[in-house]
């Protein structure tokens, strides 16, 4: 067997494993079993002896109770297990490669182990293993078939796997287009542990964005339609109660909203001066929908959102997959709200609070004022800081971080802010959500980090829901440029692949309907054409020429020769003779002795013999003949 | 029978003919010895007494033009009674080489396992080398040389069987069998077929024979074909049931015999299907198995190796 089949075998089989192994999923005791795949692939490379299959059987075996052990007793998880045994499987099979068909249960096993790893990660690296893998597996394909055809060796290979894997990709391509998208997306247990967030459901603990803020995990990409100015204040979830330990979203009522014509609408806006929001979440623990305020309709492929009274949208369960949205939100627009007493709620023993916001608020005029003094005293008068510590006992944290330790992070300030302005009887609420976010100019959208996690304050002046933010600004860390453009790497992949939704197959197929279309003529830029034409002509007719000249160079002196010979073959097991690697040209004479093309095959194998070993000249029309006479067999009669 | 005829066959077609009519249905066989006489080869026949054997080598000395010679080897034979001796002859006061019957084209060795080894080697080096020495003196062996030998395979009793060393050094093995029965009948019926061979009309010369040996020999041969004989002769080396496997002499002569082939099918190049065909009958008896004792077995083994590898296409 070829030393390149073994090598394809051996890297197929890594790939699989590695690709497990990356999701992070794993439990790596249970795949030691892999290791052995490295000492059992050198045998096979090195053509050492393989192990009996009774051997291989009796591990297997042993591999299969492990497997129940883990699926009961370790992972306590079937998926899981299944992951783990295929790593151990790929292991012990390894020292048992005799025949072809080893080597198929080894691709088999490896596209097991890929389907299993692509339910677990959503990661680029994925994609990336999936591609290498897939010209891997297409080129053992090749390799085995030309190993049955026993023409391993003497073909050239590197033209047909070429072309095979070109095909494969582009077919794979266009059915992951066609592919139908359901609108639900959230189909079955995923197995994939989202990011983890802290912040964005109904109850949130104090003091709990203070660990977030370090981390620097991005948790969603959003590309906006147009420039808009900042700040960003990507709103998620309100909260309005607290209880001096945590924050409580206190709204019971939710209603579903109805999807109408692809959007799930909220309020009127107009779509001229509408803000579009392109969010594509990373899957998160949460199934808060985020966006500029105001937003006024949502476009998703989900069933169904639901809204409650502050505002907050909510996906139907979390999702813990990426999951892409648009936001449509109306720059101008606010949420109307009315003076509902739970915004007014305050835990008891802030009375030193409510004269300290007494004493800050006393020369303002009206409810907006007073906000806009308390939020510019608290901006100037504390520090903003990340390490805090507990607050000294009989002390809630609010009175802490006011009259003792005077600094803290976003939470301190908003929580400070609304106790202030309810105990000066203003209404208002916490929001939680997203600030600002890095620019990425590779690709133009923004990038948003867990570390962007912020709380904010909305104070009810009038009847409008206002913003309001205590917390002083923060200089933000740039990442050097690479690491931007590996993440626009990132953001395609999130968006065309695996963000790719039957809105998108709908935008394909209208752009495909385009030209039909009389009226919509599609306006194509001339100018860019006229200024690359040239440049692509060029590369073209290179390319032509690269592409025939290596085709002249790679016919050989006899190639029309082997070629015919092998398809009369073709031709004739087709037809039910006997042909093995071992069939030489006087067993197709023989074989088809009796047969009604028996004088066009001896006459073809005839030529075939003269031209392949005679090493006779090849006159134009002795090839003419030659590929006449398999024309004749072919279309002759069974 | 032949295509891609290249090269005009007439002569080796017609020798072909001659032999056929004396010995009945062995055309294989019988195509075989030419092949075996146009590569320089030497033959071993095994098979029972009575198939044709001596007619066969007769007719085709016959039919070539060639002399011929039977020596019927026992157990008391001397080497001197093969290759001739130094006889004084009183006239010239000196001794002279009395050439023994050796000294011939094809020299039917018959029986070769009854006569001990000594005598046996005398022969085989013969064979080898083309030429005898005795006493200082050296003879050559004339031109074309070919020794058939024949062994009986059932009787083991007082006889000396050819050691593979020396198996290895015959081009070819064939055994006869029987005729088909139609064809026994006809030759049961018609005169002994040694007197049939005797009565022969030659169709070629020697000078013929030789010519046609020197067109065998320019025969060429392909490289994937060559790498197609060498996979064959590996192979053989690499087989569980084989204990020795060819040798580098045994894929010599397997070349030489393909040529030799194709000559005879009117052809200048060597196809797959020559080294194929002839691999069993070249390479056959130079086995040695780790079981069976019969160069039939090593034929099969032969034939399952031949199976197991692919032609170059």
């Amino acid at each position: 067997m070829p030393i390149l089949y073994k090598a394809i075998t051996a890297v197929l089989a890594v790939t699989g494993c590695i690709s497990l192994l990356m999701t992070g999923e794993l439990n790596l005791v249970m795949c030691v079993g892999g290791l052995a795949l490295f000492p059992g692939y050198y045998r096979s490379l090195k053509n050492y002896p393989q192990a009996s299959r009774r051997a291989g059987a009796v591990l297997a075996q042993a591999a299969l109770l492990v497997f129940l052990t883990d699926a009961f007793l370790i992972s306590e998880d079937i998926f899981l297990a299944v992951a783990h045994m295929t790593i151990t499987f790929q292991g012990i099979k390894s020292f048992d490669l005799k025949e072809p068909w080893d080597h198929l249960q080894v691709y088999f096993m490896s596209l097991l182990q890929l389907i299993i790893a692509s339910e677990l990660t959503r990661a680029l690296t994925f994609g990336v293993i999936f591609v290498v893998f897939m010209i891997l597996l297409v080129t053992a394909m090749v390799l085995s078939h030309f190993l049955k055809e026993g023409a391993l060796g003497r073909v050239r290979l590197r033209r047909p796997v070429i072309s095979i894997v070109a095909l494969t990709m582009v077919f794979t391509s266009l059915f992951f287009i066609a592919l139908p998208r359901t609108p639900q997306r959230f189909i079955g247990k995923s197995h994939y542990r989202g990011i983890k967030t802290i912040g964005f459901s109904d109850k949130v603990d104090f003091g709990s964005f203070g660990n977030v803020k370090l981390d620097r995990t991005v948790v969603m990409r959003i590309e906006l339609n147009r420039a808009v100015p900042p700040p960003y204040y990507w709103r998620g979830k309100t909260l309005d109660y607290f209880d001096g330990v945590s924050w409580r979203n206190t709204t019971r009522q939710k209603s579903r909203i109805v999807k109408l014509a692809d959007e799930f609408l909220f309020s009127l806006y107009d779509r001229d001066t509408a803000i579009v929001q392109n969010v594509f979440l990373e899957p998160i623990d949460s199934d808060a929908i985020f966006g500029l305020a105001k937003i006024a309709s949502v476009n998703t492929d989900t069933f169904a959102l639901t809204v409650d009274d502050d505002m907050d949208i909510s996906m139907p369960g979390r999702s813990s997959k990426r999951v892409r949205y648009t936001v449509y939100s109306d720059p101008a627009g606010f949420y109307a709200g009315t003076g509902e007493p739970k915004y007014l709620q305050v835990p008891p023993g802030m009375s030193r609070i409510r004269s300290l916001a007494e004493d800050v608020t006393r020369q303002a005029a009206n409810d907006g004022q007073k906000a806009r003094l308390l939020e510019n005293y608290l901006k100037g008068n504390y520090t903003y800081s990340l390490s805090t510590s507990a607050p000294p006992p009989g002390m809630n944290v609010i009175e802490d971080f006011l009259f003792n330790s005077r600094k803290g992070y976003c939470e301190h300030y908003a929580a400070s802010m609304v106790m202030m302005l309810r105990s000066v009887n203003i209404p208002s609420r916490i929001v939680n959500g997203f600030y600002g976010g890095e620019r990425n100019d590779y690709g133009n959208y923004l990038i948003i980090r867990q570390s962007d996690a912020h709380a904010w304050v909305e104070a009810l002046i009038g009847n409008a829901w206002r913003r309001f933010d205590p917390t002083p600004a923060v200089s933000l860390q740039r990442q050097p440029a690479i690491a931007l453009l590996l993440d626009s790497v990132r953001m395609q992949w999130t968006r065309y692949v695996i963000g790719f939704s039957f809105s998108d197959q709908k935008e394909i197929l209208r752009k495909m309907t385009l030209p039909f279309r009389m009226k919509e003529l599609p306006r194509v830029d001339v100018g860019v054409f006229r200024t690359y034409m040239p440049a692509l002509s060029v590369v073209f007719i290179f390319c032509l020429i690269i592409w025939y000249g290596a085709t002249v160079l790679r016919r050989r002196k006899y190639g029309f020769v082997t070629a015919g010979y092998l398809e009369l073959r073709e031709i004739l097991k087709k037809r039910g003779y006997r042909m093995t690697d071992s069939s030489t040209a006087g067993d197709i004479r023989d074989v088809t002795q009796a047969s009604s093309i028996a004088g066009a095959v001896y006459e073809f194998v005839r030529l075939y013999e003269l031209f392949r070993f005679g090493k006779k000249q090849v006159t134009p029309e002795k090839q003419q003949q030659y590929e006449r006479l398999l024309v004749q067999i072919r279309s002759s009669k069974r | 029978m032949t295509y891609n005829m290249i090269m005009d066959n007439t002569t080796i077609q017609q020798l072909q003919h001659a032999v056929d009519s004396v010995i009945r249905g062995k055309r294989e066989a019988v195509k075989m010895a030419i092949v075996t006489l146009l590569g320089r080869g030497n033959l071993l026949i095994e098979d029972v007494p009575g198939v044709g054997k001596t007619t066969l080598a007769h007719a085709l000395a016959r039919a070539s033009g060639c002399e011929f010679h039977r020596i019927q080897f026992t157990s008391d034979m001397m080497p001197a009674d093969i290759i001739g001796v130094n006889i004084y002859n009183p006239e010239s006061r000196e001794f002279e080489f009395r050439p023994g019957p050796v000294f011939s084209h094809i020299v039917l060795a018959d029986e070769i396992n009854r006569t001990s080894p000594k005598t046996q080697s005398a022969l085989l080096e013969a064979m080898n080398e083309k030429r005898i020495s005795v006493e200082r003196q050296t003879f050559t062996l004339p031109d074309p040389f070919m020794v058939i030998a024949t062994q009986n395979p059932i009787e083991y009793h007082g006889t000396f069987p050819l050691p593979e060393s020396q198996l290895d050094r015959f081009m070819m093995h064939l055994t006869l069998g029987y005729p088909e029965p139609e064809e026994e009948k006809r030759a049961v019926a018609d005169q002994a077929g040694f007197e049939r061979a005797a009565q022969l009309a030659p169709v070629a010369t020697r000078e013929g024979i030789l010519a046609m040996q020197a067109g065998a020999d320019a025969v060429t041969i392909e490289e994937s074909v060559m790498d197609y004989l060498m996979r064959i002769i590996i192979a053989t080396r690499r087989d569980d049931r084989v204990r020795l496997g060819a040798s580098t002499r045994g894929a010599q002569f397997l070349l030489k015999a393909a040529k030799a082939h194709a000559y005879y099918e009117g052809r200048d190049f060597v196809v797959p299907d020559d080294i194929r065909r002839l691999s069993p009958l070249v390479l056959g008896h130079r086995l040695i198995l780790k079981t069976r004792k019969f160069i039939s077995d090593a034929e099969q083994v032969i034939q399952d190796i031949v199976a197991s590898i692919a032609v170059p296409v």
